[in-house]
C-alpha cells in the first residue's frame, strides 16, 4: 500500500540560553526525543542545526507530519519558525531516518556554511529546495564518513 | 469516522412525515456528531494502528489529544492492548478506562468519570466544538476567586483573548477549515495554561483564561507572552499554512473590577487597547482606559445632542483658479462648537459621527445650508459639498439632493460633490449607478483625497468625474519630498490626458503654488488663500478680487 507522503521544511531561530557546550546538549535533546516520537508516526526527515538556526525536513502522512509539527510549534526552545514549504510530494527523500542530524561535524558546518552565507543567515532569502537539497547532501555526505 | 456513520442505517424519510419539524434535519454525520459531544460519557475511537480517529468533547475535556504521551497526552496505544487500565486527566485524576473491540479492529475506549455532569449541564456549562467552559462557568469561578480565601496567597488574573485574522480563514476557506484551527488553537492554549487555571470560549473567536498564581502579575504577563508567541506561529490545517495571532487583554480583581461583569470589562477595554496599538500583543488594565472610554461616550452623547441644541455650523473654504487667478469656488465644512469643549476639530468628531450612524444626518444639513447660502452670494461661485460613504448606502441620497437644489434654488451646475475613493469600494454597480443620477442632475463630481487611499486608476475611468482632488499631506511635503512631488506631478498629468480639472488642496505657499501652476494644476485651495471662514466672513473675500 502506497501512502501519500507530505513534505513539511521550515527554518527557526534557536532561542536556548546558555552556552554553546550547553546548546549542544540541548540540540542533542531535542533529537532524541523527535527520533522517538517520529518512529512512531512514521515521520522521517533530517534536521539541521547551525549557526544559532534550525532548518528541519518532516516527511511522512499529512496527518502525522501536521501533528509533529504542532508538536515542534510548543516548543519553547526555538523560536520564528518560517515554514518554507508544505505539500504533498512524489515520495520520500529522507525514506530510512527517523531524525537525521546535521551540523555537529565541521564538513557540515562548512558545507552548509554555502546556505548560510548565500542567504546572508536571513531565513527570508532561503527556498525550500536549497533547504531540502543541501540537507540530502549533507546527510549523504555524513552517511560516507561514518561508514 | 465515515464508516461509523454507515453502520447506523439511514432514517427512514417515512418516519418524518407525521410530525412536521420546524428546523431542516442535519444530515445524519452532523447529527451524530453532535450528539456524541453532548453525551456526558467520555469516549475515543482507536484506529487499529493506535491512533484516535474520535473523541467526543467530554474526553477532549479530560484530556490532551494534540499532546504527546511525554508530554502530558494519554498514551492511548497501551489502552487498546490493556496494557494500561487507567489515564491521567489534564485536572490531575487518575481515571479508569475500559477498552471495547469494535468491527474491523477498532477499539472504543470509556472513560469511567464519576463527577461527570448531566447532557443538559454539558450543553448549558461547555461549549460543544471545543469541550472549553462557557461564560456562565467562567462567571461562577470570579465569583469563587472573588470570594473564596485564598490561604497560600494565590491571586487571580483574567486574560482575554481574540483572535487576529481569524474571520478571514473562515471567510475564505471555510468553516470546517475555521474550526479544525480553532481546535488547534485550544489545544496549544490548554498545552501552555495550568492545572489549576481555567479556559472558557465565549464567542466565536473569543477566549479568557482565569490564571491563579501565588506571583501576580508576573504570571499573568509571563502567560500573555507566551501566548502571543505560542498562538501567533503557523499551524498546517489539511494542505493549508495558517498564520493568526492573538490579542490579549489582562484584568486583576478586586482592583480592576470586584465582580465579573466589571472584572469582564476591563479585561475587555485592555484587549481594545491592545488591538488598537496594532494585534498581536497584551496590554495590562489602567484606570485611564476606563478614563478614555468614558471620555468616548461622553464625546458621543455631546454629539448626539449637537444637532438638536444647533452647535453645527458650515465653515467655507476659498478655491482659485490659477488660470485667471479668480476664485471660482468654496467647500463647504462642518464645525461644532460646543459651549465647553470650545471648537471641535473634524478629525476628531467625523470619525465619531460615522461610528454611531450619524454623518448622514451632518451630512445632510451641510448640504442643505451650504446650498442655501451659496444661492444668497454676489456671483456664480461653485459650492463643493462632501459626501460620506454611508450617505450612498442610505436609500434617498438622489432625492435628499435634488430637494436641497430645489428648496434652495442654487443652480445644479453650482453644486459638486466630492466623493472619496472609499464609496467606490463596495458596491461599486450601485455607487456608480447613483453617481450617474446625480450627475444626470447637472452636478459636478470630484473625486476626493486622491493619492492617499487605492488610488486606482480603474476607479477614475469607472466614472466620468470632472475634478480630481491632491491630497494636503503630498502638496505639504512636495518642496522636500521627492516621491511626493512625483505624485503630485503624476496627478496632474493624469488630469490632463483624461481632461478634468485638478484641485491641489493645503497649499501654504507661494513656491507651492509656482511649482503646482508650472505643472498644469488647475486649481487651487489652501491657507496661501483662504483658511476656512464662517459665512459672515465671505464677504470680504468676495471684495478681495484677485489674489498675488
Amino acid at each position: 500500500m502506497s501512502e501519500q507522503v507530505h513534505r513539511l521544511v521550515y527554518f527557526s531561530r534557536n532561542a536556548m540560553p546558555g552556552t554553546s557546550d550547553e546548546i549542544v546538549e540541548g540540540v542533542h535533546q531535542i533529537l532524541k526525543s523527535s527520533r522517538r516520537n517520529n518512529a512512531r508516526a512514521g515521520v522521517t526527515g533530517a534536521l539541521l542545526f547551525n549557526s544559532g538556526c534550525f532548518a528541519q525536513v518532516l516527511e511522512g502522512p499529512s496527518s502525522a507530519v501536521s501533528e509533529t509539527f504542532e508538536r515542534i510549534q510548543w516548543d519553547e526552545r526555538h523560536s520564528e519558525v518560517l515554514v518554507l514549504d508544505y505539500a504533498p510530494v512524489d515520495g520520500r527523500v529522507f525514506p530510512d531516518w527517523s531524525m537525521s542530524f546535521v551540523g555537529a561535524s565541521q564538513s557540515g558546518q562548512h558545507l552548509f556554511g554555502d546556505v548560510s552565507a548565500a542567504s546572508g543567515f536571513n531565513p527570508i532569502h532561503l527556498k525550500a529546495a536549497q533547504v531540502l537539497t543541501t540537507l540530502h547532501r549533507l546527510v549523504m555526505d555524513e552517511e560516507k564518513q561514518t561508514a | 469516522m465515515q464508516d461509523l456513520t454507515e453502520s447506523f442505517p439511514d432514517r427512514d424519510p417515512a418516519v418524518g412525515h407525521d410530525t412536521p419539524t420546524v428546523h431542516p434535519p442535519l444530515p445524519p454525520h452532523d447529527a451524530l456528531m453532535e450528539v456524541c459531544d453532548r453525551l456526558p460519557c467520555a469516549f475515543a475511537i482507536l484506529e487499529p494502528d493506535g491512533l484516535v480517529s474520535f473523541a467526543n468533547a467530554a474526553f477532549r475535556t479530560l484530556f490532551n489529544l494534540s499532546s504527546h504521551p511525554g508530554l502530558g497526552g494519554p498514551d492511548l496505544s497501551r489502552v487498546a492492548s490493556g496494557a494500561v487500565r487507567s489515564l491521567k486527566s489534564l485536572d490531575g485524576r487518575i481515571l479508569p478506562v475500559n477498552p471495547v473491540t469494535f468491527g474491523g479492529g477498532r477499539t472504543l475506549v470509556l472513560v469511567e468519570d464519576k463527577s461527570s455532569s448531566s447532557p443538559a449541564e454539558m450543553t448549558e456549562r461547555r461549549d460543544a466544538l471545543t469541550g472549553l467552559a462557557n461564560r456562565v462557568v467562567l462567571k461562577e469561578q470570579i465569583v469563587t476567586a472573588l470570594t473564596g480565601p485564598e490561604p497560600d496567597g494565590t491571586e487571580t488574573a483574567l486574560l482575554l483573548l481574540d483572535l487576529d485574522r481569524f474571520k478571514a480563514v473562515n471567510d475564505t476557506l471555510g468553516h470546517p477549515i475555521g474550526d479544525k484551527l480553532l481546535c488547534r488553537v485550544v489545544d496549544r492554549l490548554r498545552a501552555t495554561v495550568r492545572k489549576t487555571d481555567l479556559v472558557a470560549r465565549l464567542g466565536g473567536d473569543e477566549f479568557a483564561i482565569l490564571q491563579r498564581s501565588p506571583k501576580q502579575p508576573e504570571a499573568a504577563k509571563a502567560l500573555a507572552q507566551r501566548l502571543v508567541d505560542l498562538i501567533g506561529r503557523t499551524y498546517l490545517v489539511d494542505d493549508h499554512i495558517l498564520n493568526i495571532g492573538v490579542s490579549i487583554g489582562v484584568a486583576f480583581p478586586p482592583n480592576d473590577g470586584n465582580d465579573p461583569d466589571r472584572l469582564l470589562k476591563s479585561a475587555d477595554l485592555a484587549l481594545y487597547r491592545a488591538k488598537e496599538e496594532g494585534r498581536g500583543r497584551f496590554r495590562f488594565f489602567e484606570q485611564e482606559m476606563d478614563a478614555r472610554a468614558q471620555a468616548r461616550r461622553t464625546l458621543e452623547l455631546d454629539l448626539r445632542r449637537a444637532f438638536a441644541l444647533r452647535q453645527f455650523e458650515v465653515y467655507y473654504q476659498a478655491q482659485m483658479s490659477l488660470h485667471d487667478k479668480q476664485v471660482v469656488g468654496f467647500e463647504a465644512l462642518a464645525r461644532w462648537r460646543h459651549p465647553q469643549r470650545g471648537m471641535v476639530s473634524p478629525a476628531a468628531f467625523i470619525p465619531v459621527a460615522e461610528e454611531i450612524g450619524l454623518i448622514s444626518q451632518i451630512g445632510e444639513w451641510v448640504l442643505l445650508t451650504a446650498c442655501r447660502e451659496a444661492a444668497s452670494w454676489p456671483g456664480n461661485q461653485r459650492i463643493a459639498v462632501n459626501l460620506s460613504p454611508m450617505q450612498f448606502g442610505k436609500a434617498g441620497l438622489v432625492e435628499t439632493v435634488a430637494a436641497a437644489l430645489a428648496t434652495s434654488g442654487l443652480p445644479p451646475e453650482r453644486l459638486e460633490l466630492e466623493i472619496t475613493e472609499s464609496v467606490l469600494l463596495d458596491d461599486t454597480a450601485g455607487t456608480l449607478a447613483i453617481l450617474h443620477q446625480l450627475r444626470s442632475l447637472g452636478i459636478r463630481i470630484a473625486m476626493d483625497d486622491f493619492g492617499t487611499g487605492y488610488s486606482s486608476l480603474g476607479y477614475l475611468r469607472s466614472f466620468p468625474f470632472d475634478k480630481v482632488k491632491i491630497d494636503q499631506s503630498f502638496i505639504r511635503d512636495m518642496p522636500t519630498d521627492g516621491d511626493s512631488a512625483a505624485i503630485v506631478k503624476a496627478i496632474i498629468g493624469l488630469g490632463i490626458s483624461l481632461g478634468i480639472s485638478t484641485t491641489a488642496e493645503g497649499v501654504e505657499t507661494e513656491e507651492q503654488l509656482n511649482r503646482l501652476r508650472a505643472e498644469g494644476c488647475t486649481d487651487i485651495q489652501g491657507y496661501l488663500l483662504s483658511k476656512p471662514v464662517p459665512a459672515s466672513d465671505l464677504a470680504a473675500i468676495f471684495n478681495r478680487s484677485t489674489h498675488p
